[in-house]
């Protein structure tokens, strides 16, 4: 099976060996053939390939390669392998309950109408401060608003194991304020300890994925 | 005795290469920022390819408007 890069880089490749005819010999325009050869190698090629790239960078950039790309990054690439399930992001990564090729971007999004729309703006926020401002160390690095309840809950609303949870039920309004946003799942020292980059050094690591 | 004349290729024409050089560029830069899995990749996939192809592309848009604009209502050249 061809991927879709190998099939854009392709296309893209058969575009700009068209594009490279035009210019070598741009007589054939005078033709009505080379009209619309022009045409389709000068507006059509470029548009669909233009779309096409950009929709795989759009998909790229959901991926926690792109993400632990950048060096400040890389200690929250290294908490995905502690050796420890009270650690949220470790325990989701190395169980496979997130998609370990999108990790990042599971968890990180917002799940609403322009919630990918608001993701790639932040990305490019962070892009600014890596390459023309000053990145913090990774152990200053805090979300710019408390973790929503929405972001658990687009996977754990409705699972049994979720929400049978005795923890999840010690009051009787306990399932209607963590559905509501009242009660945080990590702000109420439930599932406190989630990156903690800070303390890796101490941390032992998981081999099993890398 | 013999001479010899260099013939100017016309006006759409220089312009449609130009179009197509800038279109090809736009589009290597493009597949290059597709090699690997990078933000700067994108960022230059962004502010690079694209206002190359984009410029290319009007290039070529403008010279074919401007071309049938000079040719007339009736196809002839006015």
């Amino acid at each position: 099976m061809i991927s879709p890069t190998v099939l854009e880089v392709l296309f893209v490749g058969i575009a700009v060996a068209l594009a490279g005819l035009i210019v070598a010999r741009p007589e054939l325009t005078r033709v009505r053939g080379g009209k619309i050869l022009a045409f389709v190698t000068l507006f059509v090629l470029p548009v669909l390939g233009g779309w096409l790239g950009f929709s795989e960078h759009m998909e790229r950039a959901e991926s926690t390669r792109f993400c632990l790309s950048c060096h400040v990054m890389h200690d929250f690439g290294q908490s995905l392998y502690v050796d420890d399930p009270s650690y949220i992001p470790a325990r989701h990564f190395q169980n496979n309950l997130v998609p370990r090729d999108h990790a990042c971007y599971t968890c990180h999004t917002d799940y609403t109408m322009f919630g990918t729309m608001h993701s790639k703006f932040r990305g490019l926020r962070h892009l600014y401060v890596q390459y023309l401002g000053t990145p913090p160390a990774p152990a200053d690095i805090k979300l710019y608003t408390a973790f929503n309840n929405r972001e658990c809950l687009h996977c754990h609303a409705g699972m049994r194991v979720f929400e049978e949870q005795p923890k999840h039920n010690k009051t009787p309004d306990m399932m209607a304020k963590i559905n509501s946003n009242q009660m945080s799942c990590m702000a109420s020292k439930c599932h406190d300890t989630v990156h903690e980059v800070g303390t890796l050094k101490d941390a032992t690591f998981w081999k099993g994925a890398q | 005795m013999s001479t010899t004349s260099v013939v100017r290729p016309p006006a759409i024409e220089r312009r449609v290469r130009l179009a197509g050089v800038l279109v090809c560029l736009g589009l290597l830069i493009q597949l290059l920022t597709l090699i690997r899995i990078h933000p700067l990749a994108f960022v230059a996939f962004i502010l690079i390819g694209c206002p190359l192809v984009a410029a290319g592309l009007i290039l070529y848009l403008s010279s074919i408007v401007s071309h049938a604009e000079g040719r007339g209502e009736t196809g002839q050249p006015i």
